[in-house]
């Protein structure tokens, strides 16, 4: 055997992306559910209007925290214990777009668990003991954070990001100080009792749990479709934040783009892979790989609502930042001046394709999948246009692509440090 | 159920397939039998280096990533004190490009300077990102050495030093592939959905004519029994005062793990959990508090951890909590709390054997304790947990002069 040639190598098969089935708990909201799940497990994932952009900050922030903080009936506690009994998990996720609650449990505990989970939240009363031990936790979290210098310079971003308008509006500890119980029982009523936008159901559940679901959180619902602001621009141009006696400097570059809708979004996709959205990347190989600056640096495009952003995230030694960021514009500028070599391309497309397996192996990642195109009111069509764009996309097209979107000038540079 | 085949190959790599036709992907998952516990106490954190140098080319091959890339897999690792563990993750159709380069880094790395110099100075700032510029970061430097007089479980996977890292040289490198990475001292995991009758042949082809070296003897100190409380005090620029109280316990293969593991749960994991409620809840003397166990092979820790509120004294804190260990050491739990573990164990577990990759690392580290099989087993174990096992347990750790407490003073 000749260990220098490597085994050939097999196109990745076609993906056969699975769409639940959608049932409408009212005009505007749906219910997906995906049943054909061949173990016992089971999720689901309710969204609320509820998030970040409805109120300030921190007061939806906290809301999301209390949720499961008691009602007239039941004590933090005995919820807690409830879902114990049945054994389920749940998490709580807050974005600008909405609040995400998730349930996880055995399938044949989980409409049981729905009913535990949504009584809490929906009769959520807002004890004044519970307020008051969050309040001191999101305080004393807030504190540790802002010792960060990842979190410092993470936050200027998201100010120039938003630039001027509500997004960039973070709160800080005065704001978690003051906030009085009144305001959390006035936005859970605003934005939580009817308030769920979407629900989505993993499982093997019997037809009649699915209707039982629907019969429980129907009266639940928003009634308008959400609107979600997609105006912003960034500003650009250079911050540094000291922080003294840090060893590492973060950095945080990026700038404003848009959402899958758009028509540049499938190839800015693949431009941000080559500049550093995997180990190979331009940036890691350049900046960890053959500088050893950083632990770890990465891009990544991220949408919110309307809109979207490049990000570009790395923590580096303090004698590094210099020339870390003169090697991220260095980067950037050779995307637009030079075509990527055939080499390189073949390895990003076969990368990006072993990738898209990977992310819709089983029920779950299939869920996943859709969920994240449906919010655009896009359909799984989405995954094979994408799929589709990686053969055919070609050294011309990045380079234009990398001209229109990857300007220096364009980007809002932060450091940390 | 997780079925699994198992065999060895005659220059002693040890064999683990587990078929799951259900997924397009596959995973080579290869575990070696050595961590940071292996190290010298002099050149601590090697280990953890060495893992980086895996990924810096082999003697027949360049690129390691690249390679990998281009069959559209991906790659990664970690170090622990007890084991280095390294996957693939990788469409199904192309598990032998995978197969080729985990092997050809096992016969032999390629010992580049420049490898070396890059992935020091990548170590060094992963060591200052997770360690330094954290508040609390230090944490765990400091409690180690407090926690353990004799065992090498005294340093940290990252090191004890960044000066032991800077210090590395090629002739380390070296010795350390030597001793430690040959197939004698390998597990090899393979599943996912590959073709069950062409899957032995290749892992022969690659891994057959490997020398199998022979498996290094570890001798390593044991931790004698802690008889008396140690306590340290350290003052830190942070915004709340933080309390560790770590107890020694038994070793992974004791059903002492399952029982420590169990009681962490109850205490101390959830909002639910017995010193959420009682010292948090009810008292507000803590802003969070949580119970854990390191799970080490030798000899472990059972933690308890968390930050005092505002205004509230270690002391405060000290009464109050042995009360509520009191409490657990003479009565326990009742039926319900311990059923509701069991289920939330149930439930974690089914949604654990889902993902094609925590099998695979999970039944080479059973196979490493042991025998892979163990994998099927612990959920009975945890089942036929009673009270009266979690009595034992709690009077035989939870004792003070089987502690070590480190204190983080705020310092403004």
């Amino acid at each position: 055997m000749n260990r220098t040639n490597a085994p050939k190598t097999h196109k990745t098969g076609a993906i056969s992306f699975i769409s639940p089935q959608k049932i409408a708990l009212n005009k505007t909201t749906p219910l997906y559910w995906l049943s054909d799940v061949s173990n016992e497990t089971a999720r689901i994932d309710i969204y609320f209007d509820a998030g970040l952009r409805k109120a300030k900050n921190s007061i939806a922030s906290m809301t999301s925290s209390m949720l499961l903080s008691g009602t007239s009936q039941k004590s933090s506690t005995e919820i807690h214990n409830q879902l114990d009994d049945l054994g389920a998990f749940f998490d709580i996720g807050l974005s600008h777009e909405g609040v995400m609650v998730s349930l996880f449990a055995l399938k044949n505990n989980i409409s049981e668990a729905y009913h535990v989970l949504m009584d809490a939240i929906l009769n959520a009363c807002f004890p004044e003991s519970e307020f008051q031990e969050v309040k001191a936790e999101k305080i004393q979290n807030f504190k540790i954070n802002i010792n960060r210098v990842a979190v410092l310079a993470q936050r200027a971003f998201q100010e120039q990001l938003y630039y001027g308008t509500e997004y960039a509006m973070l709160s800080d500890e005065s704001d978690l100080q003051k906030i009085e119980r009144q305001e959390l029982s006035d936005f859970h009523k605003a934005n939580y009792v009817n308030g769920i936008f979407k629900i989505a159901i993993v499982g093997a559940l019997e037809e009649k749990e699915i209707q039982n679901i629907c019969d429980l959180s129907k009266t639940h619902c928003i009634d308008k479709p959400l609107e979600f602001k997609s105006n912003f621009h960034n500003k650009p141009g250079a911050i540094h934040i000291e922080k003294k006696d840090a060893v590492q400097t973060a950095i945080r570059i990026g700038k404003t783009l848009f959402n899958k809708k758009h028509e540049d979004f499938l190839d800015v996709s693949i431009l941000n892979t080559i500049l550093g959205d995997y180990f190979g990347s331009r940036l890691m190989k350049n900046i960890r790989e053959d500088k050893g600056f950083t632990y770890g640096i990465g891009s990544v495009i991220s949408e919110s609502g309307g809109s979207g952003y490049l990000l570009i995230g790395s923590e580096v030694g303090n004698e590094h930042l210099k020339p870390t960021l003169e090697e991220i514009e260095k980067e950037m500028l050779l995307l637009c001046n030079e075509k990527i070599g055939d080499e390189e391309l073949g390895l990003v497309k076969n990368h990006l394709l072993g990738q898209m397996l990977k992310i819709s192996d089983g029920p779950y990642a299939m869920m996943d999948l859709f969920l994240s195109v449906e919010s655009y009111g896009l359909s799984s069509q989405f995954y094979n246009s994408y799929i589709q764009r990686i053969h055919e996309i070609d050294a011309s097209a990045i380079q234009q692509i990398a001209n229109k979107h990857l300007n220096w000038r364009d980007m809002s540079v932060i450091s940390a440090g | 159920m997780i079925e699994f085949e198992r065999y060895t190959l005659d220059n002693g790599l040890k064999i683990l397939l587990h078929h799951d036709k259900t997924t397009p992907m596959a995973v080579v998952n290869t575990l070696y039998d050595v961590g940071a516990r292996d190290e010298h106490e002099d050149k601590t954190g090697f280990a953890h280096l060495f893992e980086h140098l895996m990924f810096g080319g082999s003697i027949h091959i360049e690129d390691f990533d690249q390679e990998l890339q281009k069959a559209g897999g991906e790659s990664n690792a970690f170090t622990s004190n007890d084991l280095t563990n390294y996957y693939e993750i990788i469409p199904a159709n192309n598990i032998e490009t995978a197969l080729w380069l985990e092997s050809d880094r096992m016969l032999s790395l390629a010992f580049t300077d420049k490898s070396l110099e890059v992935q020091r100075s990548v170590v060094i700032e992963e060591f200052k990102q997770r360690y330094l510029n954290q508040p609390y970061g230090d944490v765990w430097l400091e409690l180690r050495p407090l926690a353990y007089e004799k065992h090498p479980y005294q340093w940290a996977t990252i090191g004890k030093d960044i000066a032991h890292i800077e210090k590395a040289v090629m002739e380390d490198v070296k010795s350390f592939f030597k001793k430690f990475y040959c197939p004698s001292n390998a597990i090899l995991c393979v599943s996912g959905n590959f073709d069950a009758r062409s899957i032995k042949q290749l892992i022969e082809k690659y891994y057959g004519a490997i020398p199998g070296g022979v498996k290094p003897a570890r001798i390593l100190p044991i931790e004698p029994a802690q008889k008396e409380f140690r306590e340290k005090s350290i003052d830190r620029d942070v915004p709340a005062n933080a309390f560790y109280y770590a107890f020694q316990m038994s070793e992974r293969k004791n059903i002492g793990y399952y029982l420590g593991d169990f009681l962490s749960d109850a205490i101390g994991k959830d909002q639910s959990s017995l010193l959420n409620v009682a010292l948090k809840k009810e008292q507000s003397l803590v802003s969070e508090i949580n119970a854990f166990i390191t799970g080490s092979f030798d000899q472990g820790l059972f933690l308890i951890t968390g930050k005092l509120s505002e205004g509230v004294d270690f002391d405060t804190l000290e009464n109050a909590l042995w009360k509520e260990l009191e409490k657990i050491k003479t009565q326990g739990f009742t039926t319900r709390k311990l059923n509701s573990l069991k289920n939330k164990l149930s439930t974690a577990k089914a949604f654990q054997e889902q993902g094609l990759l925590n099998k695979s690392i999970s039944l080479c580290m059973f196979e490493l304790l042991g025998d892979a099989n163990g994998i099927n087993e612990e959920i009975q174990i945890y089942n036929n947990i009673q009270n009266d096992d979690i009595l034992g347990f709690a009077n035989s750790i939870l004792r003070k002069e089987n502690c070590s407490l480190l204190k983080i003073n705020k310092t403004k």
